[in-house]
C-alpha cells in the first residue's frame, strides 16, 4: 500500500535525524549561538539570583540615591531609592522575562490545541473556534494587551492573562492552517480509514508535522510579548513597585534621565538586547528547522 | 468582484458584534468605581447614588448593554462619566490625531522599509543585506516608547530643535500643514516608524530575495527582458503580499500608538484610552477601543479586498 | 525612493528651522498643569484643587474668597461678591449677606441676589431647571449646613442653616457663580455654556480644547482693580505625566509647570528655571483605625509612632520640597495653636513608650497599613512609606503593607477601618485638603461623620472633642472661632490621633521670564499681579 510510504516520508521530517540536523545547522550558526547564550546567560542569572551574592533589590537607602554607574559597591549605580541597580536588572530579568515568555508558552499550548482541533474537526468546532478567534484578531495586539490589562488593574498575574489572551489568536490560527493543510493530505485519509482513532492520527501524524511551524512562529513572538509586558509596567498598568521590572523600572527611573542618563537608559537597553537576542534567536531556528513563513 | 466584497462585509457582521460584546464586557470585569474619579471625596452615599442613576450604572448589565448597543445604533456613544462630553465627539476627534500619526509613521516608514528591504533582498547574502537585517531587527526589537523619551532628551531638552510634546501650537483643533505644526509631528511619527520600518524591510526582502530566486525570474532573464523589466515583474508580484503587510501595520500603528502618545502627550486615541483607564471612565474606554477595533476590521477589510484585486488567485481561497 | 528623500529632506528641514520658531507672544503664561483635562468649565469645577485654582477662581468668583495677596502668613476669608455678612442675634440660622453691587458678569449682565439663588438651585433643587448633575457632584457636598436661601432685595441675600453652623462662611467659599443670562441665551444648555462660559471673574475664557489647552484673557472690567490681570494672556495645558511637564518647560513649551517632580528640579534650576514654593494646607499622614482592637487606640504607641521618624531624613527623598510635620495643620497655620507633644524625631523615647506598652525590636508590634502607589496630592507615596516602614521598624512596629490604587483607596478611604475591603488594616495613607475648619479638623475626627455616613475613616469618637466641634461651629466671632480651633488642634496632637509625617509645599517651576508671582499659602493662587518679561 502507497499509504504506508507516504506515512513515512513527513513524519521522517521531524524524526530523529531531522533534530540532528537542525542541531548541527544551529552550531554552524555563530550569530544564533551568541543570542542563545544570551539569553541562556540573563535565563541562569535570573533563576540563580539570591546565590550569586547580589545587594537586596529592595532595600534601598534615600543617602545613596542615583549613585552613577561605577560607584564603589553599586557597580551599576543605585536607582531613585537607593537600591542597587545591578542586583535590581538581574531580579529585574527574572520578572520581566518570566511575564514575556511565559504567556507565549501558555497560548502556544491553548491556541496550538485550538487550532489543532478547529483544523481537525473541521465543521461547526472549526466555525466555533475559527470565528471567536477572529473576534480578538480584530483588535490590534498592542490595544488589546492594554485593553484587559486596563481593565483587570495592575498585577503580575493579570498581565499574564491579558498576554496570553492577546498571543492565542495567532497561534490558533497558524495551528489551524497548517493543521487544514496536513489534515487534507491523503495519507491522514488513509490513515482515518484504517480504522485510526482520531487522537491517534491527531497524535501520530498531525501533531509530529504541524509542531515545527507553530513552535517557530510562537518563538518570533517572545520578543514582541516582552516588549509588550514591559510596556504595560511602564504605563503602569502591568507589575506593581516595588518589585523589580525593567519596563517599571524605566518608568520610575524617567525622572531621573535628567540626573543620570546613563542609569535610567540601563533598563530600556536591557529590553532592546534581550528583545534583540529573542529576534535573532528566532530567525536561526527558523532557518534551522527549515520552516517558511 | 462586488460579490467578493459583499461576502467580505457580511463575514465581518459577526465580528463586528462579538467585537462590541468584549468591548462591553472588557470594562465591566474592572474593579473600581468610575464615580470616584469625579466625585468629591466628601460626598455622601446618596449623592453618589444619584451620579450613578444619572449614568444608568445602576441597572443590571444585560439592560445596559441592551441600552449601550442601541444607542450606538442611533450613532449615540454616551457621555464620558470624567469630562461628561459626548463620548462620540472625543473619540473621532482622538482617532483623527491618532490617524495622522499613524498615517505620518506610516510615510517615513514604509518607502524606508521598502527600499531597505528591496536592495537587501536584491543584495541577498551580500553586506549591504546583513547592514538592512541588522536594521530591521533592531527596529523590530526597540521598545520604542523607550526610543521616544531618549529622542526627547536629545532634540528637545538639550538641543531645543523640537517640540516635546502636543499636536501644535494651538492644540489639534486649528491643525495645518505648515511647520510651525509639522514641527510637532517629528518626533512621535519617527518614533513610531521605527519598528514598521523594521517589518517592512524584513517582508519585502523576504518577498523580493524569494522571487528573484524563482524560476520565472531565471525564465524573463533567458527571455532576454532587460533588468528593469525583471525588476518590474517582481515588484508587482510582491505588491499583494506587501500591501496586506503594511495595511495590517497601518492598523497596529494606529493602535499601537498608545504608548508613544503617552511618551509625547499627543492628543490621540491612546492617550485618550489610558486617560479612561486610570479614571474608570468606562463609556469613554468602551467607545474608545470599539472605535480603533472596528477600524482594524474595516482596515482589514480593504486589504482583502485590495489584495484580491490586484492578485485574484486569492479570491478563491 | 524619492519618497524617501523627500522624507529625508523633512527631517534636515527640522534642523534647520529649529530656531525660527521663537518664543510666544509677550505676555502670554502658558502653565502645564497635572491635570488630565481642562477643568469642568461650566463654574463648580471637577479636578480637585487644582481645578478650583485654574478654572474656578480664575473665570469665577464666589461670595466669600481667600486672601492670595501675600505669602508670608496663611491666608483668611476675605470679601468676594459678599461685601459683608453676619449671623442674626437672635437666631444663629439666619445669615444675611451684602452682596458687592455694580459686578458684572463676562456677558454684561449684572450680579444680584436672585443669580446667587440661581446658582444654589443650580446644585441643591433637582426640579430646577438649570439643575446640573454634574456641577451639583461637586458642589452639593460642600455646603452641607445650608437648608434654605432667599433674595430678599437686589442686593441682599438670606440663608437659613440647618442647626447653627459658624464655619458658613468656609463652606460658601466653595461656591462659584456662574451667568443665569448666558445660560438662557444659550438655550439653558450646560454644554453650551462650557464651551463659552460666563463668570465675574479676573479671567475670559477665551477658547478651549477639551484634553488639550484653555486659554483665557483678562476681564478689564473687573470689580476689583487691583486684581485685573497685567498679561495679556493665559494658557492651560495639561500634562498629567510628570517627565512630559518637565521636557515642555525645558524645551520651552510651557513656562510655568505645576509639580515638577523631585529629580527633574536640579536640571531646571541648573538652566536658570526658578522653584517656587511654600507651605499650604495640605498633609500627608497615616489615618489611623480606632476600632476595636487597633493597636492604635494606644496612645503610648500612636506617639512612639510619631517619635520614630526622622522627618528631615525624609526630605532629601523630596529634595526638600517638604514641611515636616510638628502636628496636624502645618506649623505656620492660624489654627496651630501650641501643643505640648513635641512631634520631633528620638527613636529612644519611641522605644521607651514602645517597652511600656509591651513592644522591643525583637517582640514588634505588627500592624497592617494602606498605601496607594500613586493618586493626586499624595507625593511619592511608595518611596515615603517605605522609609516610614524602615523607621518604625527600628523601633518595633513591624508594617505590612496592603497596596491598592488610587481609585480602590478613594473607596476604601469612603468605606471606613471597620469595613471588610480594608481587609483588617489598620491605617490608612490619604492626604488631605485641610484649608478650612471642617476639612481641616471636623471631618477626619466627628462621631457624626464615621464612615460610612462621612469621611471619619478611623471610626474615633470622643466626647470631649465632639464638644469642640460643637464649639467651632457655634462661635461665630471669628477670633474666637480661632482660638477654639486652636484648641481643637491642640488635642489632635497632643492625643497623638495620626501618624503626622509632612506637608507639601505646592512646588511649581517658573521659566525666569515669569515675574510677579507671590504664592499663597493655599490651594488656591492669584494669577493677576503676573508678567512676562
Amino acid at each position: 500500500m502507497s499509504a504506508v510510504e507516504t506515512l513515512e516520508e513527513p513524519v521522517a521530517e521531524s524524526g530523529k535525524g531531522y533534530w540532528s540536523g537542525v542541531g548541527a545547522r544551529l552550531m554552524r550558526d555563530p550569530l544564533t549561538l551568541l543570542c542563545m547564550s544570551v539569553i541562556l546567560l540573563l535565563i541562569l542569572s535570573a533563576v540563580f539570583a539570591p546565590w550569586l551574592g547580589l545587594a537586596d533589590p529592595y532595600k534601598g537607602s534615600m543617602i545613596a540615591r542615583l549613585k552613577p554607574i561605577g560607584t564603589p559597591g553599586h557597580i551599576l549605580g543605585t536607582d531613585e531609592q537607593g537600591r542597587d541597580m545591578l542586583a535590581r536588572l538581574i531580579y529585574g530579568g527574572r520578572l520581566t522575562l518570566f511575564i514575556g515568555l511565559t504567556p507565549v508558552v501558555l497560548a502556544f499550548f491553548i491556541g496550538g490545541t485550538l487550532g489543532i482541533v478547529a483544523g481537525y474537526a473541521g465543521g461547526w468546532v472549526n466555525t466555533l473556534i475559527m470565528r471567536t478567534v477572529d473576534v480578538f484578531f480584530a483588535f490590534p495586539s498592542v490595544l488589546l494587551a492594554i485593553a484587559i490589562s486596563g481593565a483587570l488593574g495592575a498585577g503580575i498575574v493579570n498581565s499574564l492573562v491579558s498576554l496570553t489572551i492577546v498571543f492565542i489568536p495567532p497561534l490558533t490560527r497558524v495551528a489551524e492552517a497548517v493543521t487544514s493543510g496536513v489534515r487534507a493530505l491523503d495519507y491522514i485519509d488513509a490513515a482515518r480509514a484504517s480504522g485510526a482513532n482520531a487522537l491517534t492520527v491527531i497524535r501520530v501524524h498531525v501533531i509530529g508535522n504541524v509542531l515545527s511551524p507553530i513552535f517557530v512562529y510562537a518563538t518570533s513572538l517572545t520578543s514582541v510579548c516582552m516588549i509588550l509586558a514591559a510596556g504595560l509596567s511602564f504605563l503602569g498598568i502591568g507589575v506593581r513597585p516595588p518589585e523589580p521590572e525593567w519596563g517599571l523600572m524605566l518608568n520610575t527611573l524617567r525622572s531621573a534621565i535628567y540626573v543620570n542618563p546613563w542609569l535610567s537608559a540601563l533598563p530600556g537597553l536591557m529590553i532592546f538586547i534581550t528583545s534583540l537576542c529573542l529576534n535573532l534567536l528566532s530567525d536561526g531556528v527558523r532557518s534551522a528547522m527549515n520552516v517558511r513563513d | 468582484m462586488f460579490s467578493y466584497f459583499l461576502r467580505r462585509v457580511i463575514l465581518m457582521l459577526p465580528v463586528a458584534f462579538g467585537v462590541s460584546v468584549i468591548c462591553f464586557m472588557l470594562v465591566q470585569i474592572a474593579p473600581g468605581d468610575p464615580l470616584t474619579a469625579i466625585m468629591p471625596v466628601d460626598a455622601t452615599a446618596d449623592e453618589q447614588a444619584a451620579m450613578r442613576a444619572v449614568y444608568g450604572l445602576d441597572k443590571p448589565l444585560p439592560v445596559q448593554y441592551a441600552i449601550w448597543i442601541g444607542n450606538l445604533a442611533q450613532g449615540d456613544m454616551g457621555r464620558s462619566i470624567a469630562s461628561g462630553r459626548p463620548v462620540a465627539g472625543e473619540v473621532f476627534g482622538a482617532v483623527n490625531n491618532s490617524l495622522l500619526l499613524a498615517f505620518s509613521a506610516a510615510v517615513i516608514a514604509f518607502p524606508i522599509g521598502i527600499f531597505l528591504g528591496f536592495l537587501a533582498g536584491y543584495f541577498r547574502d551580500s553586506w549591504i543585506d546583513r547592514v538592512v537585517t541588522a536594521i530591521s531587527i533592531a527596529g523590530v526589537s526597540v521598545p520604542n516608547y523607550w526610543l521616544g523619551i531618549v529622542l526627547v532628551i536629545i532634540f528637545s531638552v538639550n538641543l531645543g530643535w523640537l517640540p516635546s510634546m502636543g499636536a501644535g501650537p494651538g492644540g489639534s483643533q486649528d491643525w495645518s500643514w505648515d511647520w510651525l505644526h509639522m514641527r510637532h509631528l517629528v518626533l512621535p511619527a519617527v518614533t513610531l516608524a521605527v519598528v514598521p520600518i523594521g517589518i517592512v524591510a524584513r517582508t519585502v526582502r523576504a518577498l523580493a530575495g524569494d522571487l528573484l530566486t524563482q524560476d520565472f525570474v531565471q525564465a524573463l532573464y533567458a527571455k532576454g527582458m532587460s533588468r528593469g523589466d525583471v525588476l518590474r515583474h517582481v515588484a508587482r508580484n510582491a505588491a499583494a503580499t506587501a500591501l496586506s503587510v503594511m495595511g495590517l501595520q497601518l492598523g497596529y500603528l494606529l493602535g499601537g500608538s498608545i504608548l508613544i502618545e503617552t511618551v509625547f502627550n499627543w492628543p490621540g486615541s491612546g492617550f485618550l484610552l489610558s486617560n479612561a483607564i486610570f479614571q474608570r471612565d468606562l463609556p469613554l474606554l468602551q467607545g474608545t477601543i470599539l472605535v480603533l477595533a472596528l477600524f482594524f476590521v474595516g482596515m482589514n477589510l480593504i486589504v482583502d479586498v485590495a489584495q484580491a484585486a490586484i492578485d485574484p488567485r486569492i479570491k478563491r481561497s | 525612493m524619492r519618497q524617501f528623500t523627500k522624507g529625508f529632506a523633512a527631517l534636515a528641514l527640522a534642523a534647520g528651522l529649529a530656531f525660527a520658531q521663537g518664543a510666544a507672544a509677550q505676555g502670554t503664561l502658558r502653565i502645564g498643569m497635572t491635570a488630565a483635562d481642562i477643568p469642568l468649565t461650566t463654574g463648580q469645577t471637577d479636578q480637585g484643587g487644582e481645578g478650583m485654582r485654574f478654572m474656578g477662581y480664575t473665570v469665577y468668583d464666589s461670595l466669600i474668597e481667600w486672601d492670595l495677596t501675600s505669602a508670608d502668613k496663611p491666608s483668611v476669608l476675605i470679601p468676594g461678591l459678599a461685601s459683608e455678612w453676619a449671623v442674626d442675634a437672635e437666631d444663629k440660622t439666619k445669615w444675611t449677606f451684602k452682596l458687592r453691587e455694580g459686578v458684572t458678569f463676562h456677558d454684561g449682565s449684572p450680579f444680584t441676589s436672585e443669580v446667587v439663588v440661581w446658582n444654589l438651585d443650580k446644585l441643591l433643587d433637582e426640579t430646577s431647571e438649570q439643575y446640573d448633575s454634574r456641577q451639583a457632584a461637586q458642589g452639593k457636598s460642600r455646603i452641607p449646613a445650608v437648608a434654605s436661601y432667599t433674595a430678599v432685595d437686589e442686593y441682599t441675600l438670606e440663608i437659613v442653616t440647618k442647626e447653627p453652623d459658624a464655619t458658613l462662611p468656609y463652606q460658601l467659599a466653595w461656591i462659584l457663580m456662574s451667568s443665569k443670562a448666558q445660560f438662557e441665551a444659550l438655550g439653558k444648555d450646560w454644554e453650551a455654556f462650557a464651551a463659552t462660559p460666563s463668570g465675574t471673574g479676573p479671567w475670559k475664557l477665551e477658547t478651549f480644547v477639551p484634553r488639550e489647552r484653555a486659554e483665557m484673557v483678562p476681564n478689564t472690567d473687573y470689580w476689583d482693580e487691583a486684581r485685573i490681570p497685567k498679561l495679556d494672556k493665559m494658557v492651560l495645558i495639561p500634562l498629567p505625566e510628570p517627565n512630559a511637564r518637565a521636557a515642555a518647560l525645558l524645551s520651552g513649551q510651557v513656562d510655568w509647570i505645576e509639580a515638577p517632580a523631585p529629580d527633574t528640579i536640579p536640571a531646571m534650576t541648573g538652566n536658570g528655571f526658578v522653584i517656587s514654593s511654600n507651605a499650604y494646607p495640605h498633609n500627608w499622614t497615616w489615618h489611623l483605625s480606632r476600632v476595636d482592637g487597633s493597636p492604635w487606640n494606644d496612645i503610648r504607641v500612636r506617639k512612639a509612632a510619631n517619635l520614630a521618624i526622622d522627618r528631615e531624613g525624609m526630605g532629601a527623598l523630596l529634595g526638600g520640597l517638604m514641611v515636616p510635620a510638628k502636628g496636624f495643620l502645618p506649623p505656620s497655620s492660624q489654627w496651630f495653636g501650641e501643643p505640648t507633644f513635641d512631634v520631633r524625631y528620638d527613636p529612644e523615647e519611641a522605644k521607651a513608650l514602645l517597652a511600656e506598652a509591651g513592644y522591643s525590636v525583637e517582640n514588634p508590634l505588627k500592624v497592617k497599613a494602606l498605601i496607594s502607589p500613586s493618586g493626586s496630592g499624595q507625593m511619592l507615596p511608595l518611596p515615603m512609606n517605605e522609609y516610614i516602614q524602615q523607621s518604625l521598624a527600628e523601633v518595633g512596629i513591624e508594617v505590612e503593607f496592603m497596596v491598592v490604587e488610587w481609585n480602590q483607596m478613594i473607596n476604601l478611604w469612603r468605606a471606613g477601618a471597620a469595613d471588610p475591603a480594608v481587609e483588617g488594616s489598620e491605617s490608612i495613607n490619604f492626604t488631605y485638603f485641610i484649608q478650612d475648619p471642617f476639612t481641616g479638623l471636623i471631618r477626619h475626627l466627628s462621631c457624626d461623620l464615621i464612615a460610612p455616613n462621612g469621611t471619619n475613616w478611623g471610626h474615633y469618637c470622643d466626647p470631649e472633642m465632639q464638644a469642640l466641634f460643637e464649639q467651632i461651629k457655634t462661635t461665630f466671632d471669628p477670633a474666637e472661632q480661632d482660638a477654639v480651633l486652636r484648641k481643637t488642634h491642640e488635642k489632635f496632637v497632643n492625643d497623638a490621633l495620626f501618624l503626622m509625617v509632612t506637608h507639601d509645599v505646592a512646588p511649581r517651576a517658573l521659566s525666569p521670564k515669569v515675574k510677579g508671582f507671590v504664592q499663597a499659602q493655599n490651594w488656591y493662587q492669584n494669577f493677576s499681579s503676573i508678567t512676562m518679561e
